[in-house]
């Protein structure tokens, strides 16, 4: 069973590792809005053209959560958007899959001549990865190695 | 375990990254508009070479009597459904560079062009229309219902 102080570890392993993936996944979005924006577009889920204010506002947010968790800035309320975020994401790629429609995914480059991908089961992985990540992050025994709020 | 929700701080960052995101949308100089415009839909089709660059959202019944003009048609999805079954005579290049000197060296820049891909809910389509455009293309028309609705509605196929 694995003790308290090492719990305390892990939960500093996933919160920096999940804030420089979401980091990393938030600078090629922002680069490029427009592509990003048609990606979400392709998914088909948003009305109204309501994809270009979330391709505006989700890569900033992903880049400030990202930015909170690595140095240990409010951490559970990070830990809680990050781990919405990959929900949202699941169901999001999930639907994709399950109607057939053969988009690209958006998750980390947004364009596929740039080197990003299609949906697939992969990234549903790999974002159940992250999301038990925020979890471990939430459920941390001690408040340690963090910078605000002090408890 | 947290016991209890931290709304506090998901309100400050989600609003933080609201102002942000808003903010730099609006001082760079490829921010986008706030809401997407759907593509509008063409009343009539220019034959002759359009006057400025344009992208059209076009039906069945468009796409069919431009197919009878002897409009090429370029099919945007991958090659693998391209193989499994496409409207007759319709194109598809893997790579982007050989469908522009194709389509360059058939029929020039200025003539219709309709581009689909499997149905109302695939974007390729649409996004190959920007890419065309910024290699010249001028009149390009986007087959909304694509694939499904050409296919089910028992017009000419291929293989």
């Amino acid at each position: 069973m694995i003790n308290f102080s090492q719990r305390s570890v892990i939960a500093l392993l996933c919160r920096v590792i999940l804030g420089i993936v979401l980091i990393y996944a938030s600078i090629d979005k922002i680069v490029h809005p427009a592509e990003f924006a048609k990606a979400i577009g392709n998914y088909n889920v948003l009305p109204f053209g309501l994809e270009n204010l979330l391709g505006i506002v989700l890569p900033v947010l992903e880049l400030l959560v990202g930015i909170c968790l690595v140095l240990g800035i409010m951490i559970d309320g990070s830990a809680i958007i990050a781990g919405g975020m990959m929900v949202v994401f699941i169901i999001a790629i999930s639907q994709a899959l399950f109607r057939g429609i053969d988009i690209n995914c958006g998750c980390f480059k947004v364009t596929v001549e740039n080197g990003g991908h299609q949906v697939g089961i992969r990234r549903i992985i790999e974002d159940f990865i992250y999301l038990g990540m925020a979890l471990m992050v939430l459920s941390r025994g001690e408040k340690k190695w963090e910078l605000y709020p002090k408890s | 375990m947290i016991t209890r929700l931290p709304i506090g701080q998901i309100i400050v960052i989600t609003i933080t990254s609201i102002l942000l995101s808003l903010i730099l949308n609006v001082i760079r100089p490829d921010g986008i508009p706030l809401l997407a415009k759907e593509l509008a839909v063409a009343e009539e089709i220019e034959y002759d070479s359009a006057i400025e660059p344009r992208i059209l959202a076009i039906t069945l019944d468009q796409a069919l009597e431009l197919y009878q003009k002897g409009t090429i048609f370029v099919d945007a999805r991958e090659p693998e459904y391209y193989q499994e079954g496409h409207i007759r005579g319709a194109l598809n290049f893997p790579f982007f560079l050989e469908l522009v000197f194709k389509l360059d060296s058939l029929q020039g820049k200025n003539a219709p062009l309709v581009l689909y891909c499997s149905g109302d809910e695939c974007g390729s389509s649409e996004d190959l229309a920007y890419e065309l455009q910024d290699e010249g293309f001028s009149n390009l028309l986007v087959f909304r219902g694509g694939w499904t609705a050409w296919d089910s509605s028992g017009h000419p196929t291929e293989p």
